[in-house]
């Protein structure tokens, strides 16, 4: 069974855009820590 | 190899970033570490670390050079199953979710997962735990130090044993000078940097070669790789899984994290550092795929990731590569010397050498063993000796024979010191009889199908009822 270019785009494309959300929640918690003094 | 060597950076570019980064990493190492007045605070960054640091310092470390090197070494090999095998290595993190919260619990003042195992199994099961930890923490120092050395090598033409020697001292000098303060810290600039220029990566590559040049190529020229019931890639899902939950359960790397987070962090930290990794080994492997579409000659799987994006993005993009692979470097090789040298300390030189010895003088200890650590590390990794891959893998047999014993011992008051021991000690050796008999690709299973039937027997056999208040014991002599 070999897959099909949908296939491995849809693989590739939904990785991406789950990199890219990433480090934009992770920099809007540390400003959240940082206000509510919680970053460490 | 005219391909690299038209495209990598001038040794001196590289010379200039390992600079900057060197004065920064060792200048936030100082900066925070001046505030470790405690062992505490040294070893655990005062078990108060917020959820931005918790999350992005499970990311970060588990991010290792290995993700961005051999993620595009495993899709060259075993194609699309070999990314998303490596991405179930994020399995391990949220599976770790329930398991952190539930040793702050149980273990308030715990230091080291070996504080676990001996409190909860007694001193020989304690001591085979601890052969199998630090097996496995220097064969992942090795690894990082090798692929730093490689690494920086393909990138910049320095030579392999000058790379691994500045990345190993930048990162033995600002974890002395910070310990996990200085880790954490760290690890969340490093965690933005390799997202975003994985990211950036990954749309230059989709951008310059396309899906369906690539998908047309990779039928042409490597069908294999785009087979989805290809035998050997299968087994290497599973046992990368299994692979990626022995590492975490077991490694104090994990453990140490879970006794620094803040009380309500471990949990939600834990998971949500997994569902973020997820992606990075796809992002990070892919690019791999594009090798036939390049016309690229590969000599050695392991040089695959560098190599394309060498010869697709030229001198900017090498810096960007160069960076990313520095931060996933230090990031993972910071936390494995912090996390090895308070399992070093607390569990064989105040365990077994010194019980009775000072907050200070630990202190002094610990910082001597990272550098000890250092020094062992950087001799080992001199003549390059294995694949990344394959050094890698022969870990798994190690690592996926505690996974069970750590499992039953935190939920099952049936589970016992007996039944622990034989678990660690038959499903490593039959683990690594199948590594050298069969492949890697189930050396960890085995180690894992092993273990688990011996824990189960035996804690089915068992009438032992562990009362869980042992495990909340203050170690007496430190502080």
């Amino acid at each position: 069974m070999t897959a099909s270019v949908g296939f491995l785009s849809s693989i590739i494309l939904i990785a991406v855009g789950m990199a890219m959300l990433s480090p934009i929640i992770l920099l809007y918690l540390w400003v959240k820590d940082r206000k509510s003094k919680k970053l460490w | 190899m005219n391909d690299v060597n038209s495209a990598i950076l001038d040794p001196d570019i590289g010379w200039t970033i390992l600079a900057v980064f060197s004065v920064i990493w060792i200048w936030l190492g100082w900066f925070w570490g001046r505030k470790a007045k405690h062992l505490d605070d040294f070893m655990l960054a005062g078990r108060n670390v917020g959820m931005a640091l918790g999350i992005a310092t499970a990311m970060a470390t588990w991010v290792t050079s290995n993700t961005t090197m051999v993620a595009p070494q495993l899709a060259f090999q075993l194609g699309i199953w070999g990314m998303l095998g490596y991405s179930l290595g994020s399995v391990g993190l949220m599976l770790f979710a329930p398991m952190a919260r539930r040793i702050r619990q149980l273990l308030p003042h715990g230091f080291t997962s070996g504080d676990f195992i001996r409190l909860r199994y007694g001193p020989w099961t304690w001591r085979l735990f601890l052969v199998i930890s630090l097996v496995y923490a220097i064969g992942w120092l090795i690894s990082l130090g090798m692929a730093g050395g490689v690494l920086i090598h393909a990138l910049t033409g320095i030579e392999y044993q000058y790379g691994m020697s500045v990345i190993l001292t930048i990162c033995v000098v600002y974890t002395m000078l910070g310990g996990l303060r200085a880790v954490i810290g760290t690890d969340f600039i490093q965690t933005i940097l390799i997202l975003v220029g994985a990211v950036t990566l990954a749309i230059l590559t989709i951008n310059f070669v396309g899906f369906e040049t690539m998908h047309e190529n990779l039928l042409e020229q490597r069908p294999e790789l785009l087979n989805l019931l290809m035998p050997a890639a299968i087994m290497f899902l599973f046992n990368n899984l299994l692979f990626g939950v022995g590492e975490i359960f077991h490694s104090n790397v994990w453990w140490s994290r879970a006794f620094a987070f803040r009380k309500d962090v471990g949990f939600r930290a834990y998971l949500i550092a997994g569902i973020f990794w997820v992606p990075i080994p796809v992002v990070a492997g892919f690019i791999a795929l594009a090798a036939p579409s390049l016309g690229l000659n590969v000599p050695a799987a392991d040089m695959v990731g560098p190599m394309v994006a060498a010869k697709l993005l030229g001198v900017g993009g090498a810096i960007l590569v160069f960076i990313i692979v520095f931060s996933a470097l230090a990031s993972s090789l910071d936390s494995l010397l912090a996390a090895t040298s308070d399992l070093v300390l607390q569990d064989i030189y105040r365990g077994h050498i010194n019980p009775q010895a000072k907050d200070e003088q630990l202190r002094r200890m610990a910082k001597m063993i990272i550098l000890l650590l250092g020094v062992v590390t950087w001799l080992i990794c001199l003549p390059r000796i294995s694949t990344l891959a394959s050094l890698l893998h022969f870990m798994g047999a190690f690592v996926a024979s505690t996974i069970w014993p750590i499992i039953a011992g935190l939920y099952w008051k049936r589970a016992n010191a007996y039944g622990a021991f034989i678990a660690m000690a038959a499903g490593t050796a039959v683990g690594l009889w199948s590594y050298f008999a069969i492949g890697f690709y189930v050396a960890a299973l085995v180690s894992a199908a092993v273990s688990m039937s011996v824990v189960l027997i035996s804690a089915a056999l068992s009438n032992n009822h562990f009362a869980w208040e042992q495990l909340n014991q203050p170690r007496e002599g430190g502080t």
